[in-house]
């Protein structure tokens, strides 16, 4: 696709729609779409989430880490206990799972592979915008993007004006930054002035002090501010934890621990969405998943392929979406990890395409350069 | 020369300190010895913060959870007691209290900025309960003594620290082909191995494969602590030879020959002299003093002194300085914010921390507001130096400091909780004026912001001027 193309877009013309990109235009799509992305850092091992109970051979290769309480999903997968939002939505046709899954980077590196994760590139520390920021960006969707963590994530940056949402102990008068709002002048305060800027601009609710040590409550404002029409169309949560190498354990060890955040954050979205919850998408990022076997500590060290969560009114129905691998040693990466068969990219693409109402080509040039994998709206999302 | 080369490399000058006639000599002077630990009150060793590291977890898990394995409520109680009994929630507020204390009134700030730097870069991120007890004693017994010798030195003391062994879980690697790896069925755990190659020494750059992060970590099993059943993991480091993997290892195209302990210290050697190491650390170096993004022609000459100093930390940090120094008027640098905090907390002499007298605890109570307040605020301001999330540390770029909140943290700070913290004698404007005057060329300027306030000494006036102070762009930056 070419700039010409999407400067029509963006102009709003209706000949784009015939031409045949956008199946479905109704007042349903114009309606705001959102996506929210938890970064699950340190690893999140696929395997405790959404283990596959079709296959003896994990059991014999994690005997200390082994799950009782499955919750079923199918015949092969079954679902960890502590996600049992995922299970409820599952019923509706509002929870799925991509598994064996990662985004193209073998290595075992925290902090390349969260880099990689956030830029989607190939070179760790290459790239310095994330993915989600640039296809914001592409799409012209300025402004519209909410992280609830106090530093401003790599995923969301490349496009200017986001916000953040963690809140202080006390009220902030934004005067005093109109005060010296002037005196940010030259190329080295231009990143701090357009993030005065951002503050001035945000709306009162998010002014008013709150304890940002409860979870509950910046996930309970982010849904407040998501499901306001003219309010923010991207947020992104942030937990770290998943580094499980030793004392992983099984329904309640560390991992589980984690698994019970994702749970809680889903759960509070989905409650407070309200009928937003229909027009909106989450996903989960992960920089890798684990090994199969367990380790000296009864953990799991850094591995490759992992699983996406997902949830929301915009998946297009219930299911585990894999090219599986299987775990048989030869069928394993570089014979310890579960392989990765789907680009995770090739889901974050087409995601971002149906909530930012863009097509996947145009976004795949766009924001990964045009790297070759698979458009999978079709396949996962209502388009 | 600026005065705010004085930020640049330190805290900035106290109301009574007066800039030097040769900037550069002051500072390159303050870095040969290591400067005395200031704080009056107590500084316990980092083994006997460690016994008590053992008390609160045996207690917890071998005790305390037996004990009321049917009865929440009473767990919950006896945790908090002994919470309270073995010092698990008050060691790192005295901790914070050394550190600041230190960059608040050494003798040698310039020192004092590199201690920082070293203690983040061999970062220990949050991690069991390192940060309560262990991370504070490992940055003032491990990381301070060594920066008067060799980065090689350094880099030995740290790998072999029970801090950092526990820290990247070297105690639970074994030598699948060791007696206790063939035993217990037994492998290794790459993660030590790993950071030392990627943070610590040759960084990615050095393109090591998956097969030299193993065979590092062949070479690191038997560093370990010793266990038993009333110290559990916080025994002292030893070498295991049981653990230790047997045979000859290669890391980066180096053979290690079947040398036990003597393995480790080898490959450290080649880890810590290699060229690309060398480039990796001088450029976080000048990154941490000159700019986000430093040139080539900045970092050679850090490089150069290294090479001939053979490594000596002493002749690179001088290096360093010479560099920031030459580049003070040209580059802009971003202060992350304990390091704003240290700054606030000089420049206008602050109650910051608090007196040791009443730092004094009596293992009976929680720790009250007060003492608690100081390690508060680094939380609140987004920069708790023990609890980097990671073990890269914490950022050094302006990019990752720079969000809508943590700005507004900032405002928070200084327009609600700095007033409190102004002693009584300061309030008057006179002596925010003289402190201005002390650190900043553009002193008449910054002070016309605060012009309307000039006949307040409430702690809303004061908000009102240190809030608009604090965050001009010449203090969040230089």
């Amino acid at each position: 696709m070419n700039c010409t193309r999407r400067n029509f877009l963006i102009g709003g013309s209706t000949t784009l729609f015939l031409s045949g990109y956008f199946p479905k235009i109704s007042f349903a799509s114009m309606q705001k779409k959102n996506l929210i992305i938890i970064s699950l850092r340190g690893g999140m091992d696929g395997l405790t989430a959404v283990p596959v109970i079709g296959d003896k051979r994990l059991k014999k290769l994690r005997k200390k880490l082994i799950l009782e309480d499955v919750l079923n999903l199918n015949s092969d997968f079954g679902l960890h206990p502590k996600l049992e939002i995922f299970h409820k939505l599952w019923q509706k046709n509002q929870a799925a799972f991509v598994h064996a899954t990662n985004i193209p980077y073998t290595g075992r590196s925290h902090f390349d592979g969260q880099n990689l994760m956030e830029t989607g590139a190939h070179i760790p520390y290459k790239e310095k915008t994330g993915w989600l920021g640039r296809g914001l960006l592409a799409s012209n969707i300025i402004g519209k993007g909410l992280a609830i963590s106090l530093p401003m994530p790599l995923l969301l940056r490349g496009v200017p004006q986001n916000n953040n949402f963690f809140p202080s102990p006390d009220f902030v008068e934004t005067k005093l930054i109109d005060q010296i709002y002037n005196e940010f002048k030259g190329e080295h305060n231009e990143l701090i002035k357009s993030t005065l800027d951002t503050i001035r601009q945000r709306p009162l609710s998010m002014q008013i002090a709150t304890d940002s040590d409860d979870r509950k409550k910046l996930a309970l404002e982010a849904a407040k501010q998501l499901k306001d029409q003219s309010g923010p169309r991207v947020a992104v949560f942030d937990l770290d934890g998943f580094d499980t190498h030793a004392a992983q354990g099984g329904v309640d060890g560390a991992h589980a621990d984690e698994l019970e955040e994702v749970n809680k954050i889903v759960t509070i979205l989905h409650e407070n969405l309200g009928q937003a919850f229909d027009n909106t998408l989450i996903l989960t990022l992960t920089e890798f998943g684990r090994t199969i076997k367990q380790n000296g500590g009864y953990g799991t060290e850094h591995g490759y392929g992992s699983a996406i969560l997902m949830a929301g009114g915009l998946l297009k129905k219930s299911q585990v979406y894999t090219d599986w691998p299987g775990l048989k040693k030869k069928e394993l990466f570089e014979g310890r990890d579960l392989n990765s068969t789907i680009d995770s990219r090739a889901v974050y693409n087409s995601a971002m395409s149906v909530c930012f109402n863009q097509d996947p080509e145009f976004l795949r040039k766009e924001v990964f350069w045009g790297d070759e994998f698979p458009d999978l709206s079709q396949e996962l999302f209502k388009i | 020369m600026s005065l705010n080369f004085y930020r640049r490399v330190a805290f900035g000058l106290l109301p009574n300190e007066k800039p030097d006639k040769d900037p550069l000599n002051w500072a390159i002077n303050q870095l040969d010895t290591i400067p005395d630990l200031l704080w009056p009150g107590t500084i316990p060793t980092e083994k006997d913060l460690r016994k008590k590291y053992g008390e609160w977890v045996y207690g917890d898990r071998e005790v305390l959870r037996k004990k009321f394995k049917n009865d929440k409520h009473a767990y919950r109680k006896a945790k908090d007691e002994l919470r309270i009994k073995t010092g698990e929630r008050y060691y790192e507020l005295n901790e914070h209290a050394i550190r600041h204390f230190q960059t608040k009134y050494s003798k040698q700030p310039v020192f004092e900025r590199f201690w920082l730097f070293w203690g983040n870069h061999f970062a220990i991120s949050e991690k069991d309960f390192l940060a309560e007890f262990s991370t504070g004693p490992y940055q003032r017994e491990i990381i301070r003594p060594n920066m008067v010798k060799t980065f090689e030195e350094m880099v030995q003391s740290v790998t072999t620290s029970w801090c950092m062994i526990h820290h990247l879980d070297n105690s639970e690697s074994f030598g699948p082909n060791s007696k206790k790896g063939m035993e217990w069925g037994e492998t290794i755990n790459e993660n030590h191995a790993r950071e030392l190659l990627e943070l610590h020494t040759v960084s990615p750059n050095a393109g090591y494969t998956q097969e030299d992060v193993i065979q590092l970590a062949y070479i690191m099993t038997g560093w370990a602590h010793k266990w038993d059943r009333k110290n559990l993991e916080t025994g002292d480091i030893w070498f295991d030879q049981e653990m230790h993997q047997k045979g000859d290892k290669i890391v980066l195209g180096v053979k290690y020959k079947n040398d036990a302990k003597r393995e480790l210290a080898k490959v450290i050697h080649d880890l810590a002299t290699h060229p690309i190491c060398i480039k990796f650390v001088s450029t976080k170096l000048c990154r941490h003093f000159i700019t986000d993004e430093p040139t080539e022609e900045m970092i050679n000459p850090v490089i150069e002194a290294w090479n001939k100093s053979n490594g000596s930390l002493i002749e690179i940090h001088k290096a360093v300085i010479k560099q920031a120094y030459k580049y003070n008027e040209i580059t802009h640098k971003f202060h992350p914010p304990e390091i704003w905090l240290m700054q606030l907390s000089r420049m206008f002499d602050l109650n910051i921390p608090l007196s040791f007298e009443k730092m004094n605890y009596t293992f009976k109570s929680k720790p009250n507001n007060r003492q608690r307040q100081l390690s508060w605020i680094l939380r609140e301001i987004g920069h708790s130096p023990y609890r980097a999330k990671q073990p890269n540390g914490w950022s050094d770029l302006e990019v990752d400091w720079v969000s809508p909140e943590l700005l507004l943290r900032r405002f928070w700070f200084a327009s609600v909780e700095l007033p409190m913290l102004v002693k009584s004698g300061n309030r008057s404007h006179g002596f925010i004026l003289s402190c201005l005057k002390n650190n900043f060329e553009d002193h008449k300027n910054m002070a016309s912001l605060i012009d309307n306030f000039r006949f307040g000494t409430s702690d809303y006036d004061l908000g009102q001027k240190y809030g608009v102070i604090c965050n001009l762009p010449g203090v969040l930056k230089i």
